[in-house]
């Protein structure tokens, strides 16, 4: 039996009187690459912030590759890659000295960490920049540079929360390569985004959060099948978008505003 | 859009809305923030560091006060600008030295809302108001004018406004040289020059220091005699002499000689006084101006534009080895360089050091100086590293998530954290063991052995304290710039009481040695202490994940939130 690369049983986070996540169960394959989706504030980058160690869970459990997974399962963290929601940059230093450093604290060779830095600079459009501080990059460039820094190390299993947020056409294309490349590779992804239309062309799996709960959990295929059988008038399952799907799940489209600003012009 | 058609002037409609607007912010920034437990601690904790400030002031103020009555009573006007030269370097070299009271924020966040440029300009002076040196500036004024008034009744009404034209001016200039000194050290370049130009300035003091002592000493040998008043003034160097013939034109100097004028009752030449302080005032309000209106222009303080040449030193390590800990003190030793205030606090002791080894040697001519001349000034270089070493994880910003993303543990960055800081303290201590043993001449071998072990001492205890607190108690510290700087009061207490406790052992150990006559003595108890602070100190590193990962959410939260 293949060993699934994420799995979670029951996981719940709670800040006070507020439940962010609520027994949410799921499992990715490995190879998979995964479209976690949510309305904001309904629970995907706590979610995130809980697989990768960075919150603890107030109840469930996670696995990742197998193993049971907590902020001090260090071996584990030597196989994941992630680019959190701040993205955890070091404003202070170069991008070439963040990689070195990022390469170092992961374990790599010195050989390594300086051949990889200098290709990941590269193709991340970033060599002309090396001698810019981090904190002076725009947001896109920053971008690029949290995402080079969590594969930096070859990562089995990759995290990202918004990753083509604020990221030009042009690199979000060499992106979406670098990515599918690793999942051909056999490496998992599992990705927060709000752009739809990605996630529809990258991914094969996707959950939908809502409200800290998981309302909907599968492939495009079987999600699209299931909202076409209890959408009446639906006369082929194949025309329902992946944002048609996700609005039909979270019950967004029966939500009609009851007043117009009339003052905006 | 006929609402936005107001007066968009300082004191518009528009302006008096967005102040009780900001006012109102300010508030409920300070309510929402003792909320939390630790909120709440630092709140207190920011009332008794009210407490202790205001305490220094009103012992400051009494004493400028005392002075102001002595010398208008004894018609020694010619002592006075010393009282408003005091006033100054509280005013303006405290800033740079004391976090703020304030939950500090960049006023340049206002001007995304229709803020006028008058508004802005105001509020930037606003927002210094309650600081801790504006408050001990304002409290010296204010015993100035009590000492002023008690000596002379009469006085009162004219030495309230030169006091209060000198507090405006103070304030102002305050303003203007942290904002220009944030814009120079914006720049990469720039802050390597002035970094060089501060080591190059201590050195020069410590060359030009011993050689003007020296001077004076085979004077003094030469006349025989002790030196009366006259004599000083006579063997002060050509440029010294020069400096005190500009110095009735400087500010200081203007609003003394006001005081002189009302005294002598000479009204008209009140006004030149006032009138040259006024030419300050405006001077510095135009210098403010300069770098507030680019500011206000939407420029943002960055790195020049970068060299798009490759260089082969990208590639170069500063230390070998792949490990983590070659990793983080790689990182750490990049970013100090960068860093005006990192800079500033290993610096600063040294040049203090140096002063006080200078008075020490001053006040005692004999060849005997006091005998804790020497671990005092070993020990006063390891208050540079307070805030490094109690808020080591301070720094790193959104960063800090990295840390906990890896599979490093947090036990292994803050050992290379603890490593590089500990030597930074070698080096440093033995600088400032070095100018005090050229200044004071060479300690006995027992008083060396004894501060060398007392260093042993204190290191490991600070490290271990400064460990716990940097996880419990973190703030997130701009490595940018000097001024707009956060702070906590309550980690700032903690470590002082922490500091104290060390040095305090370590002076008691040595001075029940001394009653007993077995100075010796110290050096093994301190050796003992030694060991004992170095396993706390390995405890702590080993309970340093675990502690962490309980604090991880705290930390990410209070390093990573967006300034």
């Amino acid at each position: 039996m293949e060993i699934a690369a994420i799995q979670t049983r029951g996981l719940t986070r709670t800040f006070g009187a507020l439940t962010a996540v609520q027994g949410v169960t799921l499992t990715v394959a490995s190879g998979q690459f995964f479209g976690f989706l949510g309305p904001n504030g309904a629970g995907k980058s706590t979610t995130i912030k809980m697989l990768t160690g960075l919150l603890g869970p107030t109840a469930g459990t996670i696995d990742i590759l197998g193993k049971p997974f907590s902020a001090g399962a260090l071996d584990l963290k030597r196989q994941i890659g992630v680019v959190p929601e701040g993205m955890a940059l070091m404003g202070r230093l170069t991008a070439p000295e963040y990689l070195r450093f990022v390469g170092r604290m992961y374990g790599l060779e010195r050989e390594t960490v300086n051949r990889r830095t200098e290709e990941l600079l590269e193709f991340m459009q970033l060599a002309d920049e090396r001698r810019k501080l981090i904190t002076d990059f725009s947001h896109g460039m920053q971008k690029k540079l949290a995402l080079a820094a969590a594969v930096i190390h070859g990562p089995r299993v990759l995290f990202l929360d918004e990753p083509f947020e604020g990221v030009d056409a042009i690199a979000a294309g060499m992106l979406k390569t670098m990515l599918q490349g690793m999942i051909n590779r056999g490496a998992t992804i599992f990705l927060t985004s709000h752009v739809l239309e990605i996630v529809e062309r990258l991914c094969s799996h996707v959950a939908i959060i809502h409200e800290g709960r998981l309302v909907a959990n599968g492939s495009i295929e079987d999600l699209r099948a299931g909202v076409a059988s209890t959408l009446p008038g639906t006369e082929s399952e194949q025309r329902l978008t992946l944002e048609e799907i996700f609005l039909s799940v979270i019950g967004a489209g029966s939500q009609e505003s009851t007043q117009e600003l009339s003052w905006l012009t | 859009m006929a609402d936005l058609t107001v007066s968009s002037n300082a004191f518009g409609s528009l302006s008096r809305s967005q102040y009780s607007a900001i006012v109102w912010m300010r508030f409920r920034i300070l309510t929402n923030s003792i909320r939390s437990v630790q909120g709440a601690f630092e709140f207190s904790a920011k009332g008794v560091a009210f407490i202790i400030y205001s305490m220094m002031g009103i012992g400051l103020g009494i004493g400028l006060g005392g002075g102001a009555y002595g010398l208008v009573r004894n018609q020694e006007f010619q002592y006075l600008p010393a009282l408003f030269w005091t006033v100054f370097l509280v005013w303006q070299v405290l800033p740079v030295a004391l976090a703020s009271f304030q939950e500090q924020f960049d006023i340049s966040s206002l001007l995304r809302f229709p803020v006028s440029f008058g508004s802005f300009y105001l509020l930037s002076i606003a927002f210094g108001l309650v600081d801790v040196p504006a408050i001990l500036g304002g409290i010296c004024c204010l015993g100035i004018w009590t000492g002023v008034t008690l000596a002379m009744p009469s006085l009162w009404g004219w030495t309230a406004l030169i006091l209060a034209v000198y507090a405006v001016f103070n304030i102002l200039l305050g303003r203007a040289v942290l904002a220009w000194v944030d814009r120079w050290l914006a720049k990469r370049r720039t802050r390597e020059i002035v970094s060089a130009l501060f080591l190059l300035l201590m050195l020069s003091m410590q060359l030009l220091n011993p050689a003007l002592h020296e001077q004076r000493h085979s004077r003094h040998q030469h006349h025989g005699a002790a030196p009366s008043g006259q004599t000083v003034m006579d063997e002060l160097p050509r440029w010294t002499k020069s400096v005190m013939a500009v110095e009735p034109w400087l500010p200081p100097g203007l609003a003394a000689d006001g005081l002189l004028r009302i005294a002598e009752s000479e009204k008209r030449l009140i006004f030149i006084s006032l009138g040259g302080l006024g030419i300050y005032i405006v001077l510095a309000a135009a210098v403010l101006a300069i770098r507030l209106r680019a500011e206000y222009a939407g420029e943002r303080l960055s790195e020049a534009p970068a060299a798009r040449k490759r260089t082969a030193e990208d590639s170069k390590w500063l230390l070998d080895g792949s490990g983590p800990i070659a990793a983080v003190v790689e990182k750490e030793l990049r970013i100090v360089p960068r860093s005006m205030p990192l800079l500033f606090a290993m610096g600063a002791p040294l040049l203090t050091v140096l002063v006080i080894s200078s008075v020490l040697k001053n006040t005692n001519d004999t060849g005997h100086p006091f005998s804790w001349a020497f671990p005092l000034c070993v020990c006063y270089a390891l208050l540079g590293f307070t805030q490094m070493i109690f808020n080591s994880l301070g720094s790193e910003g959104t960063g800090i998530q990295m840390l906990f993303l890896s599979p490093t543990p947090m036990r292994t960055v803050l050992l290379a954290k603890n490593l590089l800081h500990g030597a930074l303290f070698c080096l440093v201590a033995f600088l400032a063991a070095v100018f005090a043993t050229m200044r004071l001449g060479c300690p006995d071998a027992t008083l060396a052995g004894t501060t060398a072990a007392w260093v042993l001492f204190a290191v490991p205890t600070n490290l271990a304290a400064g460990n716990l607190l940097s996880i419990t108690m973190p703030y997130r510290v701009n490595l940018g710039r000097l001024s707009r700087q956060r702070g906590s009061q309550a980690s700032a207490l903690v470590s002082m009481l922490i500091q104290l406790l060390v040095i305090g052992c370590g002076l008691a150990v040595m001075e029940l040695c001394a009653f007993f006559a077995q100075r010796w003595m110290a050096i093994p108890c301190l050796l003992v202490l030694a060991g004992i602070s170095a396993v706390v100190w390995f405890r702590v590193l080993a309970h340093a994940d675990s502690l962490a990962n309980r604090n991880r959410e705290n930390l990410i939260a209070t390093l990573a939130k967006t300034e």
